[in-house]
């Protein structure tokens, strides 16, 4: 607006900023008038973060306005490109708020409140410039942006720059006050994000996004507080903004003083209150569990199930929906040292817990404390339990989770502490992980049977990480590991690895299903070679061995990273039995019409039976097994919700311990009567888990 | 005064089924008054705070009826005699 000298006060020896705006045809003599009046108005604003106009005057047809010389960068060129920290922007935005809260109790309104017209000095010092300025000085001396605004309409009675207008001034109602927090609202995006909220190529489309649109909204850095200030400010109505810049202000103070809720929560609890730590569920179906019966596991977006059959596995109760409304990504079936106990994962609003039954669903624990919970000194917090991972055999007390944000969890009491596998978080890789389609998780934990020490997990997308030595250290492992997504397209880590699985009679063998391609390692995750031979496409979620014979891996490719449905609309597994080498569809009894299903990463499972029993549920909610090793299907349920989850166990006899190894065999072993003391008869570990 | 928190019923099990619960004490700010709540009701705190101390993403807390997400959050002032109501946020899907 005008031109700006340095310029020196020689009555005062101080240094000042000379703002020469020229007279043109549309600055008339009364509008020149009006911004004489309002400039000395403006100049009676004694204010720190307002920069000071000291006088004002008319000179051979020029106007002047002599002000304090600010010296220091223009928010605009500070925010440019990424955005500023939001620590800065909530320092600054505050000044700013504090700056139009002393003017609009004068009765002065900016109207041109833009990161151009703010300058940061080296200090961090803000200072507001132009106060009152902006009123019918007209397109005259409008910026470049402006211009295309001013060929719009007449603007004789607007003022200000087009992506920081109001929509209440673009729609030719009268504004206010209440147009400097919208421009507020504008100017703390742009300085956070590096970008207008509201963006076009001309300027009916700036005024159509103003109009009409909400802003894309910003995530981390920028804080959930700060955004929500912005969107404040930014609401369309001006009744639904803050009504005064000093609630702003505060609001941005309070943010800043990182308040957080102190008492950590407490082992103790008042004895007159005495809370539940287990919930009773009597309304909830139960399935009524007996030893020797088969279970399928099925956890879902909306809830948990448990469907229960025996040897034969033909006829299902089912028993929930436990848990209604929460996600629930992981389950478990935990048979060791003589225990029967189901665990779940569940997510909503409320956060996420880690709760097991001991008794087939009738009563689970509703931990006051979340049991997994990142410690302080990170500053992450819990978004979700991806995946429950049993310890081995010989530690039954051990217990692994993967969790998002990508971590690894263990509990060395059988869950009733947990502690963060450090040596995985504090990976030098691990701020370069990025978040997949379904947020940065650790999702497949894997334990290499032969060697106490060693582990694997998966991460998306971070890829294979493997220790050696019980979790301290650990090594990604991906070569040959394909990102399409990335630049370098065979990097060291940073792949999205939806699965992987091992044989225990084989382990140094895994199998991998990528975001685009099917690959496996023979050596311990060192090398891993594709074999996509012959599925209809390498995309895909779920990979899972047959239970016994460590050649058998089975699939369900999906058709594409943007279409992730079963290709051709037709569900098929794919089988093979040569470790790759070749892959062989299996559809009797799935749908091949119109079948757009998905198969997500943990929806499917084997059993230990002989012949061996393969399950899967599908986003459509649909549930298909197969008693066959995949040769015929049956559709054992349908309208549940999206199945993420599923997992096989067999409840064995307290008494022998029997492990079926045919279904004859293992129906024998399933008597039929209920047996009252279940929840406290021993039995022995289940061998049905396919893939830990 | 006191401060009275609105429990919803979801968390009715960890303060003992009450509906509405009294700080005495004349806490500051919003974080204090949570923290007096976590110390009367702990099964509450995680329910409603981050293990990092901060308001889940999608929990709102009214002062009144102001959302103090739009007053500073946690910071938030709490005057005296004020209710504050604790509410899981419309969600779709």
């Amino acid at each position: 607006m005008g031109v700006v000298y340095r310029a020196f006060d020689e009555t005062l020896h101080r240094d000042v900023a000379l703002k020469v705006v020229k007279k043109d045809a549309r600055l008339d003599s009364s509008a020149s008038q009006s911004l004489l009046h309002e400039a000395r108005a403006s100049s009676s604003l004694a204010h720190p973060n307002i920069c000071t106009i000291h006088e004002v005057g008319e000179t051979d047809g020029e106007l002047y306005i002599v002000m304090e010389l600010v010296e220091g960068k223009s928010l605009r060129d500070l925010s440019a490109e990424a955005g500023l920290p939001p620590a800065s922007v909530m320092r600054y935005g505050a000044q700013i708020a504090s700056a139009l809260a002393r003017a609009h109790d004068r009765g002065i309104v900016h109207r041109d409140l833009k990161t151009a017209n703010i300058v940061v000095a080296s200090d961090g010092l803000v200072k507001v410039l132009d106060f009152g300025l902006a009123k019918k000085i007209g397109s005259g001396v409008f910026d470049a942006t402006t211009r295309s605004f001013a060929t719009m309409q007449d603007t004789s009675s607007v003022s200000g720059t087009l992506p920081y207008l109001a929509p209440e001034i673009l729609r030719g109602e009268v504004a206010d006050y209440r147009a400097d927090l919208w421009a507020l609202g504008v100017v703390l995006y742009e300085a956070a994000s590096g970008r207008l909220p509201f963006e076009g190529r001309t300027g009916f489309e700036i005024s159509s996004a103003i109009l009409r649109e909400l802003p894309a909204p910003l995530g981390p850095p920028v804080p959930p507080g700060l955004w929500a200030i912005i969107q404040r400010c930014l609401a369309k109505e001006p009744m639904q903004r803050y009504q005064r810049a000093s609630e702003i202000q505060a609001a941005l103070e309070a943010i800043q003083s990182g308040a957080i809720v102190s008492a950590e929560p407490t082992a103790e609890v008042p004895s007159d209150v005495g809370p539940p730590k287990v919930v009773v569920l009597h309304s909830v179906r139960h399935a009524q569990v007996r030893k020797g019966d088969f279970l399928l596991l099925v956890g879902t977006t909306k809830g948990a199930f448990i469907l229960r059959s025996n040897a034969q596995r033909r006829r299902w109760e089912v028993g929930g929906p436990y848990f209604h409304g929460h996600n629930v990504y992981a389950m478990a079936y935990d048979g060791r040292a003589g225990q029967h106990r189901i665990w779940a994962s569940t997510q909503n609003y409320w956060g996420t817990l880690l709760r097991s039954t001991d008794d087939f669903g009738k009563s689970w624990t509703n931990p006051q404390q979340a049991p997994i919970r990142f410690p302080s000194d990170t500053g992450v917090s819990l978004k979700n339990i991806w995946q429950i991972a049993l310890g081995r055999t010989e530690e039954p007390n051990v217990l692994y989770c993967g969790v998002e944000p990508a971590a690894l969890f263990e509990t060395r009491d059988a869950g009733e502490t947990w502690s963060l596998v450090r040596g995985l978080f504090d990976h030098p890789h691990r701020p370069r992980w990025m978040p997949g389609n379904g947020g940065l998780a650790l999702h497949t934990i894997v334990l290499d049977p032969a060697d106490g020490q060693r582990m694997y997990v998966a991460i998306s997308s971070g890829g294979v990480y493997r220790t050696n030595d019980g979790g301290r250290t650990w090594s990604a492992q991906n070569r040959g590991i394909r990102a399409i997504f990335l630049p370098d397209k065979y990097p060291e880590f940073g792949q999205c690895v939806h699965k992987i699985a091992m044989h225990p009679e084989r382990p140094e063998r895994l199998f991998l299903q990528n975001h685009w391609g099917l690959y496996r390692s023979d050596d311990g995750g060192e090398n891993w070679t594709d074999i996509a031979n012959g599925v209809p496409s390498d995309f895909g979620f779920a990979v899972i061995m047959h239970p016994r014979n460590p050649d058998w891996v089975y699939i369900v490719p999906v058709e594409s990273d943007e279409f992730r449905c079963a290709c051709d609309g037709r569900l098929r597994v794919y089988r093979t039995r040569n470790a790759g080498a070749s892959w062989e569809p299996l559809v009797r009894g799935l749908p091949q019409k119109r079948a757009y299903e998905t198969v997500l990463r943990d929806a499917m499972t084997a059993d230990s039976f002989d012949p061996a029993g393969i399950y899967f549920g599908t986003r459509s909610g649909q549930l298909f097994g197969s008693r066959d090793e995949g040769k015929t299907w049956q559709k054992i349920l349908e309208g549940l919700p999206a199945v993420v989850c599923v997992r096989s166990a067999v409840v064995e006899d307290a008494a022998g311990g029997l492990r079926p190894t045919s279904a004859k065999a293992a129906a024998q072993t399933a008597p039929r009567q209920q047996t009252k003391s279940r929840s406290t008869s021993r039995t022995r570990r289940s061998k049905s888990r396919s893939k830990k | 005064m006191p401060v009275t928190f609105h429990i919803p019923g979801a968390l009715r099990e960890f303060t003992a089924g009450q509906r509405s619960v009294e700080i005495e004490h004349s806490p500051a700010t919003l974080a204090d008054a949570l923290s007096a709540l976590c110390m009367l009701y702990p099964g509450v705190r995680d329910r409603i705070v981050t293990e990092q101390g901060q308001v889940r993403e999608h929990i709102n807390i009214f002062i009144g009826n102001e959302n103090v997400r739009y007053t500073g959050g946690l910071a938030s002032r709490v005057a005296a005699g004020s209710e504050i109501s604790i509410v899981p946020a419309v969600s779709g899907g």
